[in-house]
């Protein structure tokens, strides 16, 4: 502590993509910032060869639990370990609704798919900010990650290209047969598909090598290629007016003079004038909710919908099985489901050859042979696609009780009414859709259960008036000097993968508290 | 659940003794409340945050019949030799006030049978100390029972257990300390037997002042030494030659464990605490809680024809789902790890002809896989474990012969998973 009484001039809770983004233009500004991190410091892994079995279950068999449902991002032995521990911790728990969350370093950054995509005019309509107020931060976060795809395709101004965007990998041979039929317009007016839009590297940095398709995305790329909070860590620590406090999980906030108190688990106390919070939408409800006067006692979350949906490209079966690859998405696509701009729905493409199918196996009605023998037969032929549906189609509410000066969120899963026919008609259309790219819709499109989307937001939405809410900059109206830099300050979700918005907008946020200093 | 269903709060539920201890008052209908991280096998419902040293939420307090606290932090013996200030006293007095504020008719506190002001190890004097302090709590005399737990082995292999499993099974010649130290095994289902007895069932002198301490622990004091060689000979039929060592040397070796990769790391704890052990009688205590202690050879003889069920129904799943491409050791020991830590950890009963020809298992399949269906759930970690051993998920194009090979068989199967599908559920 320093003459002012204070740690720091900003204290900002979380180390995961939001974090580290408020963090940049802090820092670079002179500010003093102490970032608080729930867990220790595990680095990036290394470059070294493990085992097989090692790598896909964990040391621990963490991956080896029976089928619950979850995508099989989610199912990888480091999702099962970071997850396990947030909900285990029990602050969130979720009723009818998976509550994903990490107090790990990085955040939900280690275990994440790596889509990015820019929000345009139509999706920012409810927000307090333009386009024109995000690019700056849009291009300094995307130099910053590093993102691959296509500049010039037909989706490249949909996903933007405020930022530098490197060249992208080869497709996949299946996801490359299906964009191969592709000619734009074909399959009527509003759809389009093109390459996906990723946090990978194409090509080395210091520190992090370009990906060389080694297949191994979903348990953790050893190369640094798949952007992850925890190197922008290490180079936030070369800046002298940063610092990272170990083990400091923030379970209270409350008033000082002029400032703020953060509360640990472990009763330590760290205290600023100004707090950037920054733990992820659940785990920044549950700091924000006690600290407010008089907060109401349920709240709206927003999450996104999602399908997905097994396609069979004929054309693939037989063939050999492609000898490098990565399972991050191949292909994005956009639908149209309304007459305004807003109204659509986005996904992914992702291909079946390079996920493990056990998990597969088990939703087709067949023996546990068969139906390997059957995928294993057929995985170099199938493509699995998303389909995010926006918040408005989420029923999701997030009621909370005070124990003890904590506060314990309890989420209830929901979906709005309308979304099963939504559900129904795109499914049709991009049935259809498939079709004409030479490909068959298998049975068996599944809605995920409410929260694995893991795309959340709106408790403290800025600039809608809310007297719970947070100003255009994200600052809660009823605590001045506490400011929101995650999902939870989205006044809306849409379609599109939330990420590359949610760090933009801290880097806004953070560029807007050094001005005010 | 009824009011007459008696609610017990406990702590260290994810420890060694409290996952068991949780698991055997849920199967006894008893209502219980976990403080603090809640063991695998329950739901997440009952459980509330919490950490040794907080005040207990209101709503896990309210209603209560007994509170077990079992939760210890390691950590604060390493960090401050047992002074005042360290979490385990603090906790415990925080946790046994509040228990008495609300009105808790027993608190059993977890201790030791090394608990004495000169244990050589700071968990022996925590434990006293704690003892000490939770008695000049007041209403301490009508509520408060120390358990004085032995030597535990038995069940999962974790925690001091575990780490003798794994000393005995890692080479026949073991350099040991303390051979002629003595002893006093019971088994972790005795011990958890005993943990509800006292805080549910009827101890003499209830109403006008309890006894302060019971002893749960092996009535007949055996030596370590002989102890090793009864759990070498079951756990892996061998005998085993004991090399005597000084205790200086055995700490010096600790201290090596953490330098010598692919050794078991050691704490110096556990040896000052397996070197101050002195017996304590038992039997008394035993009879009164009506706990019957089997001999720990017989125990864990048991547990050894358990333990090769468990491997042959693994290796037959294994042979079954990759259709004979996956039999190595390794792969079986994966997954009979997997289903001791989510699928239960017993064996389904199998029938011989399974183990022995393990196609049959595909007639015992259901139709429709519901969860917590537990040859479904096993079969799917086998599955897993399958694709794990293999370089990353594997693809070969097959010739048509071999799927319509498995469309034949399946659709012979189809009546007998449905009649049978149900039978190992």
């Amino acid at each position: 502590m320093n003459a002012t009484g204070f740690d720091a001039d900003v204290i900002i809770i979380g180390s995961g993509p939001a974090g580290v983004s408020a963090a940049f233009p802090l820092v670079e500004a002179g500010t003093r910032v102490l970032m608080m991190d729930g867990a220790g410091g595990d680095g990036v892994a290394g470059d070294d060869e493990i085992a097989p079995w090692k790598k896909m279950l964990g040391r621990e068999l963490q991956a080896l639990l029976p089928e619950d449902g979850l995508s099989p991002k989610l199912r990888a032995p480091t999702s099962r370990r970071i997850v396990g521990e947030f909900q285990r911790a029990g602050y969130v728990r979720g009723d009818g609704f998976v509550a994903i969350g990490a107090y790990a370093r990085g955040g939900l950054s280690q275990i994440w798919g790596g889509f990015v995509c820019e929000f345009g005019a139509e999706d920012l309509a409810p927000w307090p900010c333009s386009v024109d107020h995000l690019r700056p931060s849009y291009a300094a976060v995307t130099e910053r990650i590093g993102v691959s795809g296509s500049a010039t395709d037909e989706l490249s101004d949909f996903y933007g290209k405020s930022g530098p965007i490197l060249p992208p990998l080869p497709l996949g041979p299946t996801a490359a047969r299906l964009f191969g039929r592709y000619v734009p317009g074909r399959c009527g007016p509003g759809f389009a598909v093109g390459a996906a839009r990723n946090a990978i590297l194409t090509a080395d940095r210091p520190g992090r090598k370009a990906c060389n398709l080694s297949r191994d995305c979903l348990w953790g790329c050893r190369r640094g290629a798949v952007y992850d909070a925890r190197f922008d860590l290490a180079a936030l620590a070369r800046h002298r007016t940063f610092r990272l406090v170990d083990e400091a999980l923030a379970v209270s906030v409350t008033a000082r003079p002029g400032g703020w108190d953060i509360i640990t688990g472990d009763g330590r106390r760290f205290c600023s004038p100004r707090i950037i919070l920054a733990a992820g939408t659940l785990g920044t409800s549950a700091l924000v909710l006690p600290l407010l006067p008089n907060p109401p006692r349920v709240l709206r979350l927003l999450s996104s919908p999602v399908i997905a949906m097994p396609i069979l490209v004929p054309g693939r079966l037989g063939r050999a099985m492609p000898k490098e690859g990565y399972s991050l998405a191949q292909l994005g696509y956009r639908l149209s489901t309304g007459n305004s701009s807003a109204d659509y729905v986005t996904g992914a493409v992702y291909e079946l050859a390079f996920l493990p199918v056990a998990s597969f196996a088990n939703r087709l009605p067949f023996s546990y042979p068969a139906g390997m023998e059957l995928l294993s037969a057929v995985a170099f032929a199938l493509l699995v696609a998303t389909g995010y549906f926006g918040g408005d189609y989420s029923d999701n509410t997030l009621e909370w009780s005070r124990r003890d000066g904590r506060c314990l969120v309890v989420v209830r899963g929901g979906f709005d009414v309308s979304l099963p026919n939504k559900v129904t008609e795109v499914t049709r259309r991009l049935r259809r859709i498939w079709r004409q790219l030479g490909a068959w819709m298998l049975p068996g499109t599944s809605l995920a259960p409410p929260g694995t989307d893991v795309h959340f937001g709106g408790p403290f939405a800025m600039g809608l008036g809310l007297a719970h809410g947070t100003t255009a900059y994200g600052e809660l109206h009823a605590a001045p000097g506490v400011f929101v830099a995650d999902g939870a300050a989205f006044p809306s979700l849409p379609s599109k993968y939330p990420t590359l918005t949610i760090m933009a907008n801290a880097d806004r946020i953070g560029r807007h508290v050094a001005a005010r200093r | 659940m009824g009011p007459e269903s008696p609610r017990l709060l406990v702590t260290g539920a994810s420890g060694y003794i409290g996952a068991r201890l949780v698991e055997l008052a849920t199967e006894r209908g008893i209502d219980v409340i976990v403080l603090g991280t809640p063991p695998r096998v329950q739901e997440l419902r009952h459980a509330h945050a919490w950490r040794l040293g907080d005040r207990p939420p209101e709503e896990a307090l309210r209603s209560l019949t007994a509170v077990i606290h079992l939760a210890h932090s390691w950590d604060a013996d390493s960090e401050c030799n047992s002074s005042s200030g360290n979490i385990n006293l603090v906790g415990s007095e925080v946790l046994a006030r509040a228990s008495f504020a609300a009105q808790v008719s027993r608190f059993v506190f977890a201790s030791t049978t090394s608990a004495r002001p000169t244990a050589l190890n700071s968990y022996g004097r925590i434990k006293h100390l704690t003892e000490t302090r939770l008695m000049e709590v007041p209403q301490a005399g009508q509520r408060l029972i120390c358990a004085r737990i032995g030597l535990v082995y038995g069940g999962p292999e974790r925690g001091q257990y575990g780490l003798m499993s794994k000393l005995v099974r890692l080479a026949p010649v073991l350099p040991m300390f303390g051979l002629d130290r003595e002893v006093q095994p019971i088994h972790l289902d005795e011990v958890c037997e005993g943990l509800l007895a006292l805080a549910l069932g009827a101890l003499p002198g209830e109403g006008n002042g309890l006894r302060r301490a019971y002893v749960l622990a092996g009535p007949e004091p055996v030596t370590f030494g002989a102890w090793l060689r009864t759990l070498r000979r079951a756990l892996t039929g061998r005998g085993i030659i004991l090399l005597p060592v000084p205790v200086s040397a055995a700490l010096l070796a600790c201290d090596l464990t953490r330098i010598v990769p692919f050794l078991p790391v050691v704490d110096r704890e556990r040896v000052l605490g397996l070197a101050s052990t002195e017996p304590m009688a038992s039997a008394a205590d035993l009879s009164a809680l009506g706990i019957k202690i089997v001999d720990p050879s017989i125990r864990l003889a048991d547990f050894r024809a358990e333990r090769r069920r468990m491997v042959a129904e693994a290796a037959a799943m294994l042979d079954y789902v990759s259709r004979g491409k996956i039999r190595s050791r390794s792969a079986v020991g994966r997954l009979v790890r997997g289903i001791d830590r989510y699928g239960g950890g017993r064996s389904l009963g199998l029938p011989r002809f399974v183990l022995g020809c393990p196609s049959f298992l595909r007639a015992f399949e259901p139709l429709r896989r519901h969860r917590g269906h537990r040859l479904a759930e096993r079969l799917h970690l086998a599955a897993m474990v399958i694709e794990s051993a293999q370089r990353g998920p594997q693809r070969s194009c097959r010739n048509f012969g071999s799927i319509l090979g498995q469309a034949v068989t399946e659709a012979v199967a189809l009546p007998f998973r449905l009649i049978l599908g149900g039978r190992f559920q």
